[in-house]
């Protein structure tokens, strides 16, 4: 087991070296750079562009050097903690995210939490009541809520809230909580915004949870084991809880691996069109702009966090089912 | 309107010497003032009251700026505005607009913070400070100011490596600065500066002074070297000059701790998604009654999406937006106006044309070229544009038809400006094209000189969903006059750079920035001196470079034009200067160096109920104006 692990944190570094390496290619990709977009805007407005400052901007951020050394001078840096300066905030990396992790952690596990208690029992239900009117009332509205785009249903329930509850179009909170510490009465804000985004986010994802739970455990329920054990007189909640159900939970687990890189750009475009304040906004934006050490340290996050999410989600698969054995075909 | 009808007779009195209109408006109010006793906020006053603040008479200049408000106001209460990103919270410092000189509602140049100002020939600028004004953190606001951000920042090797602000520049020569006395500076050039004043005023304005009291702890010439190392480490920046540039940015409104001397401060240290900007007890207007302003106390904005703004002032989310909402808009937020208690106001706009069409004159195909500079193929086209049908279909019939060029509430605007070959007629324009001798035709199309047929590619920057729309229409109008219009999306640098070397023969973007051209304006749009005049590009880059690169203009009409603006920027003549300008524009409206569709599409404008002082009918420009700047955002109040 330990020895597993070790190998797989050593396969990870190439991994990420070479994630790294390509994002930050292709965030430089497009014509131009964070100070075109700076100049531009200045031109827009009719303003002259002050080009010695521009000139003096560019050397400072070292954007006048070739984009190899660029690389290597940012990926020392990140090495050393440092993930250096967000252009269009005008500070450094670490700061700008910092302020937002804390509501994107929030998001996610409400967001998580959500899926697991809507599609757990309606999972079983539809498994166990196959083709039963329930069984197709549920697979419809699921499938419905698999089909309608995300920022559209984002859209249209936070109108609603807005005409129904007076709840503010946007954010997370009311206002005057902004910067405030935590509060009771923050708290129960931050509830009753998070409302549309769990909802929004959680339904595409309950709705797939809810297929692949009723597949895995119309599969378990067709085996001989459980047929045997019905046979043998065990009540049937009692057998259904303790074997099928075990084995069909696989798929809950091999999610945990995506919930870390969630954190980070989990929903983007439904917060861009909540505009709620977390990364995943944060990240668009920074593509956009060129902002390339912020987007960069981003998308270098992203890839750490996939890695070792999915490497979690693989040992406590291992843990919870013996039937997967780490390594497998290389002790055979 | 108004402005229009003046200029003939009355228009260079009226703009021709605004320092000494000042200076003596000033005489009669310096004597008031000493008799006079002050009002203040009571959020002040209780301050006052604990001793934590000095007294109203103390914190006001000897002879406060006195600006009559639509309505005399009371004090307290608190505004939001929505921002689309936490960048533009630098947009208070262009609605509080308390500028050195700056142009009230009437776009007239008055000293503000300035007590007066006197100009002689053009180059010889000399500044009168208000005596005893002072910083939002209570320090005196004296010449030392200007003396530190002179001598220490612009002129400083480190700070500015590549030399002072263009602005301050002559043809490459730098100012004599001279310090007078404590109230008293003056800035000389050989030759005339007319971009100085208006600089000062701008929406972004040039900043002339910094609060050295407090930028002196981040200069290497004053700080003590550990303290200052210690400083640079903790914000993570290079060296001392990014900090520097950073805490004394004037602009940004991005350091809490940074004297200023607009009417709001913020208090927020970023990054937030909410800024609060809360009044500055020295600033120095008053109102009519000898009250401090600004009325309102505290002013919050809101960082939100720029593509959720809409959604959210249409549901009471800010009390005065214009930003990021448009006129389509208008039906939406008209719905939400009588729940969320406000109402929307119609701002006339100022871009030269909502859409223009540029045939590049300095495209690298010869016969396109040669094409494109005909003026008879560019009136053809012109005329061959059914304007009213795009105004109808894609502005709701809300703008006006007319050429790129000045606005109605412009001195300088004439109708002939305005509709100078936009009449919609398809026989002239035909005549025109058969007049030039582009008559073989194939399928419908016409044949260029070489045989290739007559398609025009107009490219785009790919931003707008209006152009596209725009582009379909002119395509079925060009139709019948035998020309083909094809639409080519693209990607704003790809735009940009495809215009510069040539390879594009015609495209589309926003007309005039700035179709409020006044007396005082600088004629940069109007001459071919900036590649990104996309009509000849080729012509700026050689008017910048000034060495080889690029192209000399070769057409009598842009080489007038080069002239009238390099006379332009030499003549101290208000008389000639307002000459030239109405012939550049002339040659433009004759020339049809850019055709122009639709004018003055409204900006709406959302304004709480209970917010007061806004006018109902007024300009939204960037500079001049500052968008809500030059109404006066100070004498804004609310009901409690």
């Amino acid at each position: 087991m330990f020895g597993y692990i070790v190998r797989r944190l050593f396969v990870m570094i190439p991994t990420l070296l070479a994630i790294s390496a390509i994002s930050f290619f292709i965030i430089q990709l497009p014509p131009g750079d964070f100070l075109t977009t700076l100049i531009n805007e200045q031109l827009s407005r009719g303003e002259g562009a002050d080009m010695g400052n521009i000139e003096r901007l560019r050397q400072l951020y070292g954007l006048d050097r070739p984009l190899i050394e660029q690389y290597f001078i940012w990926l020392g840096n990140a090495l050393r903690g440092d993930f250096g300066y967000s252009f269009e905030y005008e500070l450094p990396v670490t700061t700008v995210v910092g302020d937002r992790m804390f509501l994107t952690v929030v998001l996610t596990f409400a967001t998580t939490l959500f899926i697991w208690i809507v599609a757990f029992p309606i999972g079983i239900y539809a498994a166990t009541h196959q083709y039963s009117a329930g069984d197709y009332a549920l697979t419809f509205i699921g499938f419905l809520g698999f089909a309608v785009p995300k920022f559209l249903l984002g859209l249209v329930l936070m109108y609603l809230f807005n005409v129904w509850f007076g709840t503010d179009i946007g954010g997370l909170m009311d206002r005057q909580y902004i910067d405030q510490p935590m509060s009771w009465a923050k708290f129960v804000s931050v509830l009753e915004h998070l409302l549309t985004p769990v909802i929004v986010i959680g339904t595409a994802g309950t709705a797939a949870m809810i297929r692949r739970l009723r597949a895995n455990l119309l599969d378990e329920l067709q085996k001989q084991y459980y047929i045997t054990a019905l046979a043998k007189g065990l009540p049937r909640r009692r057998a259904l809880l303790k074997y099928p159900l075990r084995s069909a939970l696989n798929p809950f687990i091999a999610d945990i691996g995506s919930i870390l890189p969630d954190l980070i750009s989990g929903a983007t475009i439904v917060s861009v069109v909540l505009n709620l304040q977390t990364t995943g906004p944060l990240l668009l934006s920074a593509l956009q702009s060129q902002d390339m050490f912020l987007a960069g340290s981003f998308l270098l996050w992203l890839a750490l966090l996939t890695v070792i999410g999915v490497l979690i989600s693989d040992l406590l698969l291992a843990m919870l089912d013996p039937r997967i054995r780490l390594g497998g075909g290389a002790v055979k | 309107m108004m402005l229009g009808r003046r200029l003939a007779g009355g228009l260079a009195g009226r703009f021709a010497r605004p320092a000494v209109f000042v200076a003596a408006l000033m005489m009669v109010w310096g004597g008031n003032a000493t008799a006079q006793t002050y009002g203040e906020a009571p959020m002040l006053a209780e301050r006052v009251a604990a001793g934590t603040l000095p007294p109203v008479e103390e914190r006001l200049p000897e002879n406060p700026a006195t600006i009559d408000p639509l309505s005399a106001g009371t004090y307290g209460g608190q505004i939001e505005w929505l921002a689309g990103r936490a960048r533009d919270i630098r947009i208070m410092n262009v609605y509080g607009y308390a500028r050195l000189v700056g142009y009230d509602a009437e776009l007239n140049l008055v000293a503000d913070i300035l007590e007066s100002y006197e100009v002689e020939g053009g180059r010889i600028f000399t500044f009168h400070l208000r005596p005893g004004l002072r910083w939002s953190d209570g320090e005196p606001f004296t010449t030392e100011a200007f003396r530190y951000e002179w001598f220490d920042v612009q002129q400083n090797e480190d700070l500015r490596p590549y030399g002072p602000d263009f602005r301050l520049l002559v043809e490459g020569e730098l100012p004599e600065v001279e310090i007078i006395d404590d109230y008293t500076v003056r800035y000389s050039w050989s030759q005339p500066n007319p971009r100085l004043i208006p600089a000062l005023a701008g929406a972004r304005p040039l900043y002339l002074y910094a609060p050295g009291h407090y930028l002196q702890q981040y200069h290497q010439a004053y700080a003590d070297p550990d303290t200052l190392q210690a400083a640079v480490e903790s914000a993570e920046v290079q060296d001392w000059t990014v900090l520097h540039l950073r805490r004394g940015n004037l602009y940004s409104a991005t350091n809490p701790e940074l004297p200023v001397l607009q009417p709001w401060v913020n208090t927020t240290a970023p990054p937030s998604e909410r800024f609060q900007f809360v009044r500055n007890p020295f600033y120095h207007r008053v109102d009519n009654e000898g009250r401090q302003l600004p009325y309102i106390d505290t002013v919050y904005v809101n960082i939100s999406d720029s593509s959720l703004i809409a959604a959210q002032t249409g549901t009471g989310g800010s009390d005065l937006q214009a930003r990021h909402i448009r006129i389509d808009d208008y039906a939406f937020l008209a719905q939400g106006a009588e729940t969320n208690d406000y109402y929307i106001d119609l701002w006339d706009t100022v871009l030269g044309s909502e859409i223009a069409l540029y045939p590049n004159l300095t495209a690298a195909d010869p016969v396109w070229r040669e094409l494109m500079r005909d003026v008879r193929f560019r009136r053809a086209l012109s005329m061959a544009v059914y304007r009213d049908e795009i105004n109808e279909i894609i502005y709701f019939g809300l703008g006006r038809i007319s050429n790129n060029t000045v606005v109605p509430s412009s001195p300088f605007w004439t109708e002939e400006l305005a509709t100078e070959w936009t009449q919609y007629d398809i026989d002239r324009a035909n005549d025109l094209l058969d007049e030039i001798g582009l008559t073989e035709y194939e399928d419908g199309v016409r044949l260029l000189p070489d045989g290739r047929p007559l398609e025009i590619v107009v490219e785009t920057a790919g931003e707008r969903g209006q152009e596209v729309d725009a582009l379909q229409l002119i395509a079925d109008s060009w139709s019948r006059i035998g020309v083909a219009l094809f639409i080519n999306n693209s990607q704003r640098d790809v735009f940009r750079n495809r215009i510069f070397s040539g390879e594009t023969n015609m495209s589309v973007w926003f007309g005039l920035d700035n179709g409020l051209i006044t007396p005082s304006t600088v004629p940069t749009e109007l001459a071919p001196v900036d590649q990104n005049w996309l009509q000849y590009p080729a012509w700026g880059q050689y008017w910048q470079a000034a060495a080889g690169a690029g192209e000399a203009p070769d057409l009598p009409w842009a080489e007038e034009l080069v002239d009238l603006y390099s006379e332009w920027l030499v003549t101290y003549d208000e008389d000639r200067k307002i000459e030239i300008v109405s012939r550049m524009l002339e040659i433009h409206a004759d020339q049809v160096t850019s055709i122009g569709l639709i004018q003055s599409i409204p900006q709406p404008i959302v304004v709480a109920n209970r917010l007061h002082n806004v006018p109902v009918e007024a300009v939204y420009s960037w500079d001049p104006g500052a968008h809500f700047g030059r109404y006066r955002t100070d004498t804004f109040w609310v009901d409690e």
